[in-house]
């Protein structure tokens, strides 16, 4: 084995990440990991590279017992990984990033020698066929040619396990191909890989072995030759079936907000197309890196589109910011609370009125009463447990931020409610009541779109659901009576 | 045990809150007590007020865009610019209220390029404005010559400069107004709350709907016609205009200002706070020259003064995270 867990387990708070994993990686194997969001792979990952510490249990590298305290530890030990949001220093060339966290070899005490470093460089990159510019800085290097330059350092050490973490997630399939080649030559060296992703064709075409995580558990470890993606998809979820109590009613008439073809600017988002019907909750569903969140941000206007048009009421919205969102009924709920919607250091009413302030402004003057009046309203409406207006927004708890979060949407009386990971950490009664919160808004003629990463929240809460993957929207599904493993099987279909 | 753990704490927090007062006061106390006759005469109390007046007029308009998170390093060079740009004005018969406002609006246009060019291509307004203020150096020392114009400056260039209402000088009365105008902004309007917002988190503010940076750029609008404001009033309280005349104000106006974070425990720019960082600094200056310092220990007290506020507002903001 070159490393085994054994009872192995993290826990943060009362909430166990991880229970009980006993998991190996052997010599010599391609080792896929799955798992849906939250299962623990993360975690899995982040202990065994030293960011996070164990709570329980053992770890063995080649058969010994090993004590990884940081990445440095388990860098020493052979272990590598690379990540999704690359770790290379733009700035820096190919020879530069490559050495980074090396020992750099020095000609004498102040000169660096980076002819014979270069040189070192090249000498791997020959054995592993691999071409990239090592003169450019790395940031003018295309994203398989930066992935391709962190495993050149991974293999610069004696790296005994290779760790890619959703490594295919901003590449085309052509370059994931590029990337599929050295990764099996790589393998065909000696270096086990631990391949973590969401793309399960990625998986079957690539792994000897497949482990499944859910909820914090090891499931099972199967051979790949054994099992089909069905199988797969099978152990990986639980079989939740709707319990959407409106599933019976039809969804009639116009709908009043549309996208056609989007793409954003970033290219997560590529072809994306849905219709939102007044009284309609649509869930937009799709796995991590799907390009549900950069639909919403581009499509509300925050950040910038490329293509594609966006339909309100039958009115076209060309070249949308936040503020034409706003003033035309649109609110959206970004899924980054601390980042994105909140300013934390700033009272309650402040964030409250944010979006609406210059309506508080009559004859050149800001009127403070109405304000506090509009804000204690808000208050008392979504039972937002305060000590007042004037209470710091840090202050809160996090269900009561998000309700602030919510108090501000509310205040611009919108049409449209673009809900990003609304319930993300929060209770579950504010979970439920936020739930409320925006069926009441259908009901009064709104149309809500609902993004989540928990599939069980989604066939509670959307009254119809529509698939994203890889930047594109696919089935639109009536929820009634749906499975959360006939939703997932749509989305793990190799597109 | 516990108790005097939360006694501890709370004497913590009250001079993290009100440090700044207790500097103040024993400022004050110190002078008082060395040399009472001159300091504590009432001569001196309005001497006091009209040199705080500089430096209050521009801080005031740079707190707003320390509010926006932004810096803007030419606030002292305008200053300067548009002193000796009023000063030749008035030589050239053009009447004193003309001269100033042309210098105004100047300043405010020069502000207005600053945010234009610092939110347009999203650049470090830190390096953008510290490149304008040579620019504005070269323009200004293009007009002057190099050299200080004192000559024949009319006497009604003068007059607000130096006129009095009693005891108390026309520039106080006009600084006090000031003041009260950019609290009032600050406090209760929608302006103010704008730019408190973008400060607190701009990417929240986009989202929101607030025109980041629309905000921003009348920030930058607003510290450059103060900034101008003041070049004026700096030329008519001298009765010359230096090239270089407003350059130190601008490392001042941003020690008061985070002097002025320290104050009421805001951790944010804030216009009370501002004020009182400049009260600070101005009776410092005022004691240490009555006392015969040298302008080098002058120097050196006030740089420390800089340092220790900007390291106790930096431990009051973790006090407050």
């Amino acid at each position: 084995m070159i490393i085994e867990t054994k009872h192995l387990s993290k826990r943060f708070g009362n909430f166990y990440a991880l229970e009980d994993i006993n998991f190996a990686v052997q010599e010599g194997e391609i080792h896929g990991l799955v798992g849906e969001n939250g299962a623990g792979k993360s975690t899995l990952i982040k202990i065994l590279t030293g960011v996070y510490h164990l709570t329980n249990g053992e770890i063995f590298v080649s058969g010994e017992k090993a004590n990884i305290q940081t990445p440095s530890d388990s860098r020493r030990l052979g272990i590598s990984v690379i990540h999704q949001d690359r770790n290379i220093v733009p700035a820096f060339n190919g020879v530069e990033n490559v050495y980074l966290g090396l020992d750099v070899l020095k000609r004498h005490i102040t000169s660096v020698d980076f002819a014979t470093m270069k040189a070192n460089v090249q000498k791997v990159m020959v054995q592993y066929q691999i071409d990239i510019p090592l003169d450019k800085m790395a940031r003018d290097l295309t994203p398989p040619q930066k992935t391709m330059l962190e495993i050149v350092r991974a293999v610069m050490t004696n790296c005994k396990l290779l760790i890619l973490d959703e490594p295919t997630a901003s590449l085309t399939d052509k370059e994931s191909e590029l990337l599929f080649a050295l990764i099996k030559k790589l393998n065909a060296k000696g270096t086990a890989i631990l391949y973590v992703s969401h793309r399960l064709e990625e998986i079957f075409q690539l792994t000897n072995r497949i482990t499944v995580f859910k909820n914090g558990k090891l499931v099972k470890t199967v051979e790949t030759k054994g099992i089909d993606s069905d199988g797969l998809i099978r152990l990986m979820t639980d079989n939740w079936t709707s319990t959407n109590e409106r599933h019976g009613q039809e969804i009639k008439g116009e709908p009043i907000y549309s996208i056609e073809h989007v793409s954003s600017a970033d290219g997560m988002a590529k072809d994306v197309s849905f219709a939102s019907h007044a009284g309609e909750i649509m869930g937009l569903f799709g796995l991590g890196g799907s390009g549900r969140t950069e639909t919403l941000e581009a499509i509300y206007g925050y950040k910038p589109l490329k293509s594609g048009k966006i339909f309100f009421k039958g009115k076209e919205i060309k070249n949308p910011t936040p503020s034409k969102s706003i003033q035309s009924g649109i609110v959206l709920i970004h899924e980054d609370r601390r980042g994105h919607s909140l300013v934390m250091s700033r009272e309650i009413k402040d964030n409250v009125v944010l979006s609406t302030i210059d309506s508080y402004v009559e004859k050149g003057f800001f009127n403070a009463t109405k304000e506090r009046d509009n804000v204690n309203t808000k208050i008392k409406e979504l039972e937002i447990k305060t000590t007042g207006p004037e209470q710091r927004t840090s202050e809160l708890s996090g269900g009561n931020q998000q309700k602030v979060v919510f108090a501000r949407a509310l205040m611009s009386v919108p049409k449209v409610f673009l809900c990003d990971e609304p319930t993300q950490a929060v209770d579950v009664m504010t979970r439920k009541e936020i739930h409320n919160l925006l069926r009441k808004c259908a009901d009064k003629g709104s149309a809500v779109v609902y993004v989540t990463s928990d599939l069980k929240e989604m066939l509670e809460v959307a009254d119809t659901i529509t698939i994203i993957a890889n930047g594109k929207t696919w089935e639109r599904l009536e929820n009634r009576g749906l499975t959360s493993k006939q939703v997932l099987s749509y989305c793990y279909q190799k597109r | 045990m516990k108790k005097d753990v939360k006694k501890a704490m709370s004497f913590k927090e009250v001079m993290t809150s009100y440090g700044t007062f207790f500097a103040l006061l024993l400022v004050i106390v110190v002078f008082g007590a060395l040399n009472p006759r001159v300091f504590l005469s009432s001569t001196n109390f309005w001497n006091i007020t009209r040199q705080m007046v500089i430096l209050a007029i521009i801080s005031l308009g740079t707190t707003l865009i320390m509010s926006v998170e932004e810096f803007d390093l030419s606030v002292g060079t305008i200053a300067s610019f548009s002193g000796v740009l009023s000063a030749i004005l008035a030589i050239n018969g053009v009447p004193f209220f003309w001269a100033m406002m042309i210098a105004f609006v100047l300043s405010g246009i020069i502000g207005f390029l600053n945010g234009f060019i610092v939110t347009r291509f999203k650049v470090m307004s830190f390096i953008i404005t510290l490149a304008m203020s040579r620019v504005i150096y070269g323009v200004t020392y293009w007009l002057s010559d190099g050299a200080i114009v004192f000559n024949k400056i009319p006497e009604s260039f003068k007059f607000i400069g130096t006129a009095k209402l009693g005891p108390i000088p026309y520039l106080t009365f006009l600084m006090v107004i000031a003041i009260l105008i950019f609290h009032y902004i600050t406090k209760s309007t929608s302006l103010g709350r704008k730019f408190y917002a973008i400060g607190g988190n701009e990417q929240a503010s986009q989202v929101a709907g607030i025109k980041v940076s629309k905000y921003k750029t009348i920030a930058f609008t607003i510290a450059g016609a103060m900034s101008g404001l003041a070049g004026v009033l700096l030329a008519s309280r001298v009765g010359s205009a230096a090239p270089t005349g407003g350059d130190a104000y601008c490392l001042n106006a941003y020690a008061t200002i985070f002097i002025g974070k320290t104050v009421f425990k805001e951790g944010i720019p804030n216009i009370p706070g501002t004020v009182v960082g400049v009260a600070l600094f101005t009776i410092l200056a005022n004691g240490l020259t009555i006392m015969q310092v040298p302008t080098f220990v002058q120097n050196i007290l006030t740089g420390l003064v800089i340092v220790i506020a900007v390291i106790s507002q930096k431990l009051g903001s973790k006090e407050n995270e």
